[in-house]
């Protein structure tokens, strides 16, 4: 089976010589943009910034990508279905309660 | 009364997406089938109202929503709590690099492992409702933030920030499981 690729966190700029600052509050900002990351709404100079903390710290990078894959699972998450009996049943219940109504 | 003929063209055309809306927000079937009684009950009272202004589907998703607020103020449960960014913020390099189980394998084929869709299942229903409440109509059901917003009553930053928080709830609940992925695959996917 051909295996589709989950959606992955965007690609990161080369490694740079971006000084790694986990724990000193770089990582604990990053945290509290991560979902605006993942849905593209950040500015591209805030994006960019962090591309190039991610290309420093493997820690954010790991958890960018489990965050992302919790997005995409639920994205993803399968739907229950109704059956053609339970649709005519609550149909029914529906009515009955309006027209006593 | 309303015409026989709208109502049923209203309920034969959203029964399917609020079914799914409720199924998501309650997480079992019963409660369920009740919420989507309520939400088409309370659209067919209100159906002569319904001017048109927001699409159909945003107006049954707004009724659904209410309802389940109230279905559940009336179970009088304990009060919800709020998600604090600062409880997400990992304090060892281990939390920081927990990892969910998908490497290489599609969402699909990820979510045939029973113990990662019971995992998530549980994750999403452990939610505080207003928080799960955003994230099953922005991540599970597709809609805009903007949409999310005129559901639940909020501004779009309201909307995100309650979003960013449930994500990061169900993916620690994920991620602190230690799921793998080689033992549990079903064949059918639908096997419990």
């Amino acid at each position: 089976m051909t295996k589709k690729k989950t959606a992955a966190p965007k690609k990161r700029s080369r490694p740079s010589s971006h000084p790694h600052t986990h724990g000193q509050g770089h990582c604990v900002d990053l945290l509290r943009q991560l979902s605006a990351y993942i849905d593209d709404e950040l500015p591209s100079d805030i994006c960019r910034e962090i591309r190039r903390h991610l290309g420093a710290c493997p820690n954010c990078e790991v958890f960018i990508a489990s965050l992302q894959h919790t997005v995409t699972l639920c994205q993803h998450h399968p739907a229950p279905q109704l059956t053609s009996v339970d649709r005519m049943n609550m149909r029914r219940a529906i009515l009955d309660v309006a027209n006593a109504r | 009364m309303q015409e026989p003929d709208e109502f049923d063209k209203l309920y034969r055309d959203h029964v399917d997406l609020i079914y799914r809306y409720a199924h998501r927000l309650c997480g079992e079937t019963e409660s369920a089938k009740d919420l989507v009684q309520e939400t088409f009950l309370n659209a067919y009272q209100g159906l002569k109202d319904f001017r048109g202004e927001a699409k159909v589907s945003t107006w049954l998703y707004t009724i659904a929503s209410r309802a389940c607020m109230r279905m559940r103020r009336k179970r009088k449960g304990q009060p919800e709590h709020e998600l604090s960014l600062d409880e997400f913020v990992p304090t060892s390099e281990g939390e920081f690099r927990l990892q969910i189980p998908m490497d290489g394998l599609s969402p699909e084929e990820a979510l045939q492992n029973k113990e990662l869709r019971q995992a998530l299942d549980q994750a999403i229903d452990k939610l505080p409702q207003k928080y799960r409440m955003a994230l099953v109509l922005r991540d599970m059901e597709g809609l805009s933030a903007k949409e999310v917003g005129n559901i639940m009553g909020l501004n779009e930053r309201a909307v995100k920030s309650r979003l960013h928080r449930a994500r990061l709830f169900v993916r620690r609940e994920l991620s602190a499981r230690g799921i793998t992925h080689h033992d549990n695959h079903e064949s059918g996917g639908v096997n419990s």
